[in-house]
């Protein structure tokens, strides 16, 4: 009973522990791991050695049987594999299966017999075509699925990037910005210290004419307040200064006109002015909820 | 081969009858005359020569599920020399009619799958007429059909067998190896087969119990037979499937019955793994009561000290 022992051998800790003695939580905590064999071998198993090796005489096949008709392969011993770890049992397999090949392509290749396939050789295969092609699809399935998801990982790291490079950019900016202002403050200071001259002012290099960008020219960008039909870009509203009154009469006229005309437009399009812009949709000061409701509900009554 | 014998026998009283007469004819085969006397010769070898002639009979019990099914088709479709044959009745008797079956059929061993409860399957493995035969108990089985296996293989293209080298060490093992061997080995010259080697079966043992692989040989080579080592080096493996793994239950001495020469000390049988699972889950409600019952007398054993600073903020 060789056998037996040894694996007696192997799981020692659950021979000693005596169910009786341990408590019981513990106890059920091993009960629940599925029970494939049990931990020590059982005493009435029947092991009849001199039977079972009668039986191999019997049927075994003569010894001086050529090598051919067995075409079997024994591997010698392989290291010790865990049998729930998947990837080292198969890895095993794989490699038994692996060293048998090449040791019988050896000894066919000494006989000189015809050991692979010739690639011209077709015949029926042991699955259909059909069936290569679902493997073939699957495969192909597994490989695009995989493309796709480096792709978008891809993006994603590249998105990524560009946030880091665009709040980069805007501190450039913010940084650029302030060293504008600084450098007009600095000529304006410049300017006041040497007396408003204008040789002064000419001789002055402008920072900002450095990088090629022209300083007075006016922006494409809004300006508050005025509205999109507006072509004059607000000046139209409080043009009429130039024109400096002497009367007083015409003078407030002319002022209350100017308001008018700043409050309700002057010129240009009507309809461009009557839009929403996102300034108007944002302002809620004309609007009081509790108001009107209340209104509401009075007129129902 | 008792045919082919006879064969000779009769064609060699007829030659001793004709030589009296006359010189006899060379005889004439495919390939042109051959010489008489040395066929005369082959013939006396060939008798002595060892033919593998086995034939399994592959049969499964009724009411198998289907994917125990296809795991017996996948077997008929590897080994070229069985022969497929209808279900029989799962009952006590079973080992006579099976023997009947084999012997109609003129197979010299046998694969049975019983299928239990719809759900367990023992493969019974015997040579026939006279023993022996061993139930298995089939675990992890993984068809063909399944998509992971992405090897292909000629039909009735001779295996070859790979053991690990524990089969050596038990004769248990030693007689399960040499069955394996006879069962799953392809005889040469079967004429369903076909001259090529293009994959390779791998019988390991691990944890006791037989593992079961199939794997193609795929090698680069460029249409000739002869390859470098190079080209050895880059031989790899793709696996084809079936997977299985058995686990042996007992070894009898007869076919399909007779003596136990082997009982599997360890085997736990899948019934009794389900009750036990069950009784762990009746369990429970047990286990909780008793708690509770043990977390009172706890509590009444050990009563709290009265807090003097209890009614500290109540006046």
């Amino acid at each position: 009973m060789m056998v037996e022992d040894e694996l007696a051998v192997m799981n020692p800790e659950n021979e000693d522990s005596d169910p009786e003695t341990e408590s019981e939580e513990e106890d059920e905590e091993e009960e629940n791991q599925q029970v494939v064999k049990l931990a020590e071998p059982s005493k009435t198993a029947v092991y009849n050695r001199d039977g079972l090796l009668e039986r191999l005489a019997d049927i075994s096949w003569p010894d001086n049987v050529d090598w051919s008709h067995r075409l079997n392969i024994d591997r010698e011993e392989q290291e010790v594999v865990d049998v729930n770890d998947d990837l080292a049992r198969e890895h095993s397999f794989f490699t038994q299966a692996l060293d048998g090949a090449r040791q019988m392509y050896l000894s066919f290749q000494s006989k000189g017999e015809p050991f692979l396939r010739p690639t011209d050789y077709y015949a029926e295969m042991v699955k259909t075509d059909t069936h290569m092609e679902k493997v073939k699809g699957r495969l192909l399935a597994e490989k695009r699925k995989m493309e796709e998801s480096e792709e978008r990982r891809k993006a994603r790291d590249n998105k990524k990037l560009a946030k880091e490079v665009q709040a980069q950019k805007m501190k450039d900016r913010a940084k650029q910005k302030k060293q504008d202002i600084e450098s007009v403050k600095k000529w304006r200071k410049q300017r006041q210290q040497s007396g408003f001259d204008k040789d002064g002012a000419a001789g002055l290099d402008l920072p900002f004419d450095e990088d090629g960008t022209k300083p007075f020219q006016r922006s494409n960008k809004k300006r508050p307040g005025v509205s999109p039909g507006d072509r004059s870009g607000g000046r139209a509203t409080f043009g009429g200064k130039k024109f400096g009154g002497k009367g007083k009469g015409p003078d407030k006229k002319r002022k209350t006109r100017e308001f008018r005309d700043s409050k309700f437009g002057f010129g240009g399009r009507k309809g461009l002015k009557k839009q929403n812009t996102a300034e108007t949709t944002n302002d809620f000061k004309g609007f009081q909820k509790g108001e009107v409701s209340g209104k509401n509900k009075r007129a129902k009554r | 081969m008792g045919k082919k014998r006879k064969h000779t026998e009769t064609e060699a009283l007829a030659n001793g009858n004709k030589e009296e007469t006359a010189i006899e004819r060379p005889k004439r085969t495919l390939l042109g005359f051959k010489d008489g006397s040395t066929e005369e010769e082959n013939k006396e070898t060939s008798v002595v020569t060892f033919r593998n002639k086995e034939k399994v009979l592959v049969t499964c019990s009724r009411r198998i599920s289907f994917r125990y099914r296809h795991l017996m088709l996948n077997l008929v479709s590897l080994l070229p020399h069985c022969k497929k044959d209808n279900k029989v009745e799962s009952k006590d008797a079973k080992g006579a009619t099976l023997n009947e079956l084999v012997e109609l059929k003129s197979c010299s061993s046998c694969l049975f799958f019983e299928c239990r409860k719809g759900k367990d399957l023992y493969l019974w493995m015997a040579k026939c007429p006279n023993g022996p035969s061993v139930k298995f108990l089939v675990n992890a089985v993984h068809t063909m059909e399944e998509l992971k296996l992405t090897g292909n293989h000629l039909k009735g293209s001779r295996p070859i067998l790979t053991f690990s080298s524990n089969f050596n060490k038990e004769p248990h093992w030693k007689l399960l190896k040499e069955m394996f061997m006879q069962i799953f080995g392809t005889p040469k010259d079967h004429r369903k087969s076909k001259p090529f080697y293009d994959h390779v079966f791998v019988f390991s043992i691990l944890d006791d119990h037989v593992w079961f692989r199939n794997y193609q040989i795929s090698c680069p080579h460029t249409g000739t037979q002869k390859i470098d080592r190079g080209d050895l080096e880059k031989m790899t493996l793709v696996e084809v499937g079936p997977r299985f793994c058995l686990n042996p239950i007992k070894i009898f001495a007869g076919s399909f019955g007779g003596p136990t020469l082997y009982e599997n000390p360890f085997y736990v049988a899948p019934n009794q793994i389900r009750s036990l699972e069950k009784k762990q889950k009746a369990g429970k409600y047990a286990k909780k009561v008793k708690a509770k019952t043990r977390r009172k007398m706890h509590q009444l054993s050990n009563p709290l000290e009265v807090d003097e600073f209890a009614d500290m903020w109540k006046e």
